[in-house]
Formats: C-alpha cells, structure tokens, sequence
C-alpha cells in the first residue's frame, strides 16, 4: 500500500526533525515540572557581608554603593542603586542584587548564574522570545501530532492499531482521565 | 540532502538567537498607554480593585525561586507594590532586578487573616534574608497586581 509507505518515511524523517527540540523541551520540561523545589534558570547564592561605611555620608547614595561594591569586591557591571529608605540601600549590579542595611551595615547578596543549557532550554520551552519563536513551536506541535498519527499507523496487523496497538492507545488516553479523576 | 538539513539547523539557529536579543516582553505585554501611579493605588486601592493598570517603575525584588513575582517601587519614597504572576505563564529573570519596567495587571487585595500575613511577610523576609519583626504588621491589606503582560528593558 502506497499511503503506508508513506506514512513510514513522513513518521521517520519528521522523527529525525524533531529529535533535538523535543529533548530540549524533555530536560526542560522535567526542570520546571520541579519549579516548586529550586530554580531551573538560575542558580542563586545568598549570602551575608559585613562593611565599613563609618566614612561615607549616609545621604550619598553613589558614594555608598561604590564603598559597599569596593569593599566586597564586587566588579559587575552597576544597573541601578535604589535607595529604599533611610536604612535600606539596593545595589543592582549584573548578577547580583546587594541589599545594604546602612544601620547595621551588613549588606545581603543575591548571587545569581544562569545554568547553562537549562537556561536556554527553558527560555525556549516556556516561549519567552514571543514573536517567530510562537509560530515555530506551534508548528512543531503540529509536527509532534503528525508524528503520533503517523506513528499508530506505521504497523499492520497483530502489532498495529487493529491489534495491540488498540489497548496501548487506549492506555495512553485513559492515564490523564486517571488524574483528572484523581485530582477533581 | 546534507545541504538542506544544513540550511534548516542555519535557520532554527538564527530564528532563536535574533528573537533571544529583543526579548524583553513578558507574558501579554502591555496595551496600556495611561500609567497609573504605584502611589495612586495605594492610596485609594478600593477605587482601583478589579480594574486593570499600567504602572512604571524599578523593578527592585524578584522572587528568586520561581520568577513568579516582582516588585515595582512607587513613584513615592519607600513604597513598592507586588506583581504576581501566574507560575510557569510568566517567569521574570532574575535579571530583571535594577531595570525599569511597564507592567499591566489587575489590582487585586490579597486578604489573609493578620496570622498568614505574618507568615507570608516572614517567609519574604526569609527568602531575601532580612530581618523581620512581627510587631510592624499592622497594615491586613496586602494591595498587588495580578500581572497579565510586562515590557522590562533589556
């Protein structure tokens, strides 16, 4: 049969076009199905420093930071300095958050670090770019249904859809129902 | 055959790396052209309940675990609203910290008995290993945006 042959090289070569994204979309699926247990972007380092800040006004926000960044080191590119209020003095530098408590003057680090293959992975998967990126992965859901259908149909006979195959799928759909039911 | 599977890698590749170096929309975006200030919504939440609002600001915390929240300081000294979006839809980058940023949302009230206040304040408080004192809650209103879409500058 015509169609079947078919079938089999749209199954095959479909398979092979989707092979890299779908493992992309698997290790980040498994990352942010765990969401509530850590962070699958980054990786953030909290920590606590004191510092000196005896010889700085407390009015000058840019003096302060630059105090607070030099006596820890701190290098990164400077986004923003927000002062809070009288007491609290944000310092945002690339990577890293400093919250300075200017009466204590203990300053609270936020280290974070992209991990890497899972903070690209995920910035595709949960579609973060927008724009083509949606129309691409629309079409590579598409291509994933095609993939399915094709793949039921691949076999005849006692292994296909008319035999086992029947039960398998019929497992496949009766899994979620399970949990609906489950969780209702 | 090599050269099409070479032309079609070429593509996905430039597809996702042109698109990766505009990004800066979040969820919705915003459609909003009025910005309502943080000020504004804090002062009056009950005239604001319900309705949806843009707001400006710097985005000064992000929820360091999941990216399901962020807070923007107010035009006004000292004050700061929260944004809470839907986890997974929306997930804000840690990296969003110190930009300004437009965000759309729904004002909404958070109501907690003054106990699960405590808690929630503490569990923050925690998170971003600050001090915390019990004895400041006073305030059982938690005013926040549900937030729909955000625009944060690269």
């Amino acid at each position: 049969m015509k169609w079947r042959k078919w079938n089999i090289i749209i199954h095959r070569d479909l398979g092979y076009l989707c092979f890299g994204l779908t493992i992309l979309y698997v290790i980040s699926g498994v990352a942010v199905n765990h969401i509530q247990d850590w962070n699958p972007t980054y990786k953030i380092e909290k920590s606590t420093a004191a510092v000196d800040l005896s010889a700085v006004n407390s009015a000058d926000n840019q003096a302060l930071a630059a105090a607070v960044l030099d006596q820890l080191d701190e290098t990164g590119e400077l986004k923003n300095i927000y002062r809070q209020d009288g007491q609290t003095l944000k310092i945002f530098v690339v990577n890293n958050n400093l919250t300075v408590d200017l009466a204590s003057e203990t300053v609270f680090q936020e280290k974070s670090n992209k991990r890497p293959l899972l903070y690209e992975a995920n910035f595709l998967h949960l579609n973060h770019p927008k724009k083509l990126w949606t129309w691409f992965a629309d079409f590579y859901a598409v291509c994933l249904g095609v993939l399915a259908i094709s793949g039921i149909l691949v076999l005849k006979g006692r292994k296909g859809l008319s035999g086992r195959g029947k039960w398998l799928v019929g497992i496949g759909f009766l899994a979620p129902i399970f949990f609906l039911w489950l969780y209702s | 055959m090599k050269r099409i599977i070479i032309y079609i890698a070429l593509l996905c590749v430039g597809c996702a790396v042109s698109v990766q170096a505009k990004s800066d929309i979040y969820g919705n975006g915003v459609t909003l052209t009025e910005p309502t200030p943080v000020s504004a919504i804090l002062d009056n939440p009950d005239e604001y309940l319900g309705k949806t609002v843009r707001i400006e600001g710097m985005i000064i915390e992000v929820c360091a675990k999941r990216g399901c929240w962020v807070y923007v300081a107010s035009d006004r000294q000292g004050e700061k609203i929260q944004v809470k979006v839907t986890d997974g839809e929306i997930v804000f980058p840690m990296s969003a910290s110190g930009r300004l940023g437009v965000v759309e949302g729904v004002v909404e009230e958070l109501k907690l008995s003054r106990e699960d206040m405590i808690k929630y304040l503490e569990h923050l408080a925690e998170e971003k290993g600050q001090p915390f004192d019990p004895s400041t809650v006073k305030e059982e209103r938690l005013i926040r945006l549900r937030g729909l879409g955000a625009e944060i500058e690269g």
